[in-house]
C-alpha cells in the first residue's frame, strides 16, 4: 500500500541534519518539487536560511549563469557568517571560485582528467580492485566502506598525488573529518563542526606542504609536482592557493565515488530485480553505472550566491540570498526521467547531472565512472552472492550523502591468484 | 546556426560526438572541433543537443 505523507510543507527543514541520518530526504524533495519547487529554508544556529532548488531545469538554468550564482561565498549550507569554514578558500581554491579565475586554475590540472587520459589508467584501476577484493573474499564478511569502496577511490586519486601509501588511511581520516564534520563520529573537537573540519585543513594544508617542499627538491611524475610548478597568468600558484589545491583533489577525489560505490550497492540490495538482471547480463553495465549515479548523487548540494536580484523558476530572488542546489533531488525529477523513482539498470537515456553541469562540471566524472564500473564488474563476479548483513549507519550530513558502515556477507572465495 | 567551442571549457568529454557526430569531432589534443561550421536545419536537434548535454556547457549556438 502506498504510503501517505504526514510531512506538512511549512514543517519542511533541509538544514535539520537527522533528516539525512535518518534516510527521510527524498521524501521531502519529492513533496518539494510537486508543491514548491524553490522553497525558503529558515536558518538555525548553524547554517544560514536558503532557497532549496529541486527542479532539474532550475539547477541547470543556476548552473549555467555564473554571474548572477556566484560560488565565492563557499558552496556548501555550512555557510554562517560566524563560521569561516566554507569561506576560506573564496577565490583560492578551484571550486569557490568564479570563472575568470576558475578557468585558469582548472586548466593546470584538467588534462590529467579527461576521458582520454583516464582511459589509461584502467588497467591500474582494475589492479588496485582486485587486490581490494582479494583482501576480503576469503573472510566471509566485512564493512563494506572501510574495508571495500573507500579504498579503490582513495588509492586512485593518492596514486595520481604521489602520496606514499603508508600515508593513505591518514588521508581517509582526514577527509571524514573535513567532509563528514557534523557527524560525532569525526569530530575531533566533539560538538564542533567547524573547528572538526579547521583542524583536518591544517592538518592536511601543514602534510602537502612537506610534500610540495620535496617536490620542488626533486621533480616527480605526479599532481602535486605539476601544481608546484604550475604557471597561472606568469604566476605560480602562491603557496596557499597550492594547498587548497591539494586539499580540493583529496576531498573530492574519495569522498564522493566510495558513496556512489557504497550506495550503488545498497541500491541493488534493495532491489533484487535489478540486480539479477545485471548479473545475468553484465552487457548493462555502463547503464548501470549511470543509473547509480542517478540514484545516488552523492553530491547533495552545491550552495551559489545570489549576486544581484533576479527571478528564478517564477521565483523572485533577491541579490545578498542563498540557493543550494539539490542534485539527487533534480536526478528524480519526474518532468525529466520517467519513472524517476525506479531503479533501472538499463535506463536510457539518462542524463542525470550527478556531477553538476558547466562550469564547475565535476573534473574527476571520468575517473568516477571508471572505478565504478571496475568495482561493479569485479565484485558482482567475485563475491555473486553478496547481501546485507546488518543496518547501514548513514552520515550526518548534508553535502555529502554518505554511508560510513555497511555490514555484509558472502560466500568466502579464494583470493585470486 | 553557426556552431562554436569554447576552447576554454572543452574537456574531450565527446558529448556532443555522440549526439551529432556529423558535427564534431574528438581530435588527439582532447579537444572538440566542428566539422560544419554551418550546420542545415536537418541538424539543427542533434546540434541542439549536443550543446544541451554538453557538460562544460562548452558549445554556443549562434543564430544568423
Amino acid at each position: 500500500m502506498a504510503q501517505v505523507s504526514s510531512l506538512r510543507i511549512e514543517d519542511v527543514d533541509l538544514a535539520n541534519l537527522d533528516v539525512f541520518v535518518q534516510g527521510r530526504q527524498h521524501e521531502i524533495w519529492r513533496r518539494l518539487r510537486a508543491e514548491e519547487p524553490i522553497h525558503w529554508n529558515p536558518g538555525n544556529d548553524r547554517f544560514i536560511p536558503f532557497w532549496s532548488v529541486t527542479k532539474y531545469a532550475d539547477l541547470i538554468a543556476v548552473s549555467r549563469d555564473t554571474t548572477t550564482y556566484s560560488s565565492q561565498q563557499g558552496i556548501s549550507m555550512a555557510a554562517n557568517p560566524a563560521d569561516p569554514t566554507t569561506t576560506v578558500g573564496a577565490g583560492k581554491m578551484m571550486i569557490i571560485t568564479d570563472p575568470p579565475r576558475h578557468v585558469r586554475l582548472r586548466r593546470l590540472v584538467n588534462k590529467g582528467f579527461t576521458p582520454r587520459a583516464t582511459a589509461l589508467l584502467e588497467p591500474s584501476v582494475r589492479e588496485i580492485t582486485r587486490k581490494i577484493i582479494d583482501d576480503v573474499a576469503p573472510r566471509g564478511s566485512c564493512d563494506f566502506v572501510t574495508d571495500v569502496a573507500a579504498l579503490l577511490p582513495l588509492a586512485v586519486i593518492c596514486e595520481m598525488m604521489g602520496i606514499p601509501q603508508e600515508d593513505w588511511p591518514m588521508m581517509f581520516e582526514l577527509t571524514n573529518q573535513g567532509l563528514g564534520s557534523e557527524d560525532p563520529e569525526y569530530q575531533t573537537v566533539p560538538g564542533s563542526g567547524p573547528e572538526t573540519a579547521a583542524r583536518s585543513r591544517r592538518e592536511m594544508f601543514a602534510y602537502f606542504a612537506r610534500q610540495a617542499e620535496e617536490r620542488r627538491r626533486e621533480r616527480r611524475d605526479d599532481l602535486v609536482s605539476v601544481l608546484v610548478e604550475s604557471d597561472v597568468d606568469g604566476e605560480s600558484l602562491s603557496e596557499e592557493e597550492l594547498l587548497f589545491f591539494c586539499q580540493l583533489l583529496i576531498l573530492a577525489g574519495n569522498e564522493t565515488t566510495r558513496n556512489a560505490i557504497s550506495g550503488g550497492l545498497l541500491a541493488l540490495f534493495e532491489h533484487p530485480e535489478q540486480r539479477a538482471r545485471l548479473q545475468h547480463n553484465p552487457a548493462l553495465l555502463t547503464t548501470a553505472v549511470e543509473e547509480i549515479l542517478r540514484w545516488t548523487s552523492p553530491v547533495a548540494h552545491m550552495m551559489r550566491y545570489v549576486t544581484r536580484d533576479t527571478v528564478l523558476g517564477g521565483q523572485p530572488l533577491r541579490a545578498g540570498e542563498r540557493v543550494l542546489l539539490w542534485y539527487p533531488s533534480a536526478n528524480r525529477d519526474e518532468d525529466v526521467f520517467p519513472n524517476a523513482n525506479q531503479f533501472d539498470v538499463g535506463r536510457t537515456p539518462n542524463e542525470h547531472i550527478a556531477f553538476g553541469i558547466g562550469e564547475h562540471f565535476c573534473l574527476g566524472a571520468s575517473f568516477a565512472r571508471l572505478e565504478l564500473r571496475v568495482m561493479f564488474e569485479m565484485l558482482l563476479a567475485r563475491l555473486p552472492d553478496i547481501a546485507p548483513a546488518g543496518p547501514v549507519d548513514r552520515l550526518r550530513s548534508g553535502f555529502i550523502g554518505g554511508i560510513k558502515h555497511m555490514p555484509v556477507q558472502f560466500t568466502p572465495q579464494p583470493a585470486s591468484v | 546556426m553557426r556552431v562554436i567551442v569554447d576552447r576554454d571549457r572543452c574537456e574531450g568529454n565527446a558529448r556532443c560526438v555522440l549526439a551529432a557526430p556529423e558535427v564534431f569531432e574528438l581530435r588527439s589534443d582532447d579537444q572538440s572541433y566542428v566539422l560544419i561550421e554551418h550546420p542545415g536545419e536537418d541538424l539543427r536537434p542533434k546540434v541542439e543537443e549536443a550543446a544541451r548535454f554538453c557538460p562544460r556547457q562548452a558549445i554556443s549556438l549562434i543564430e544568423e
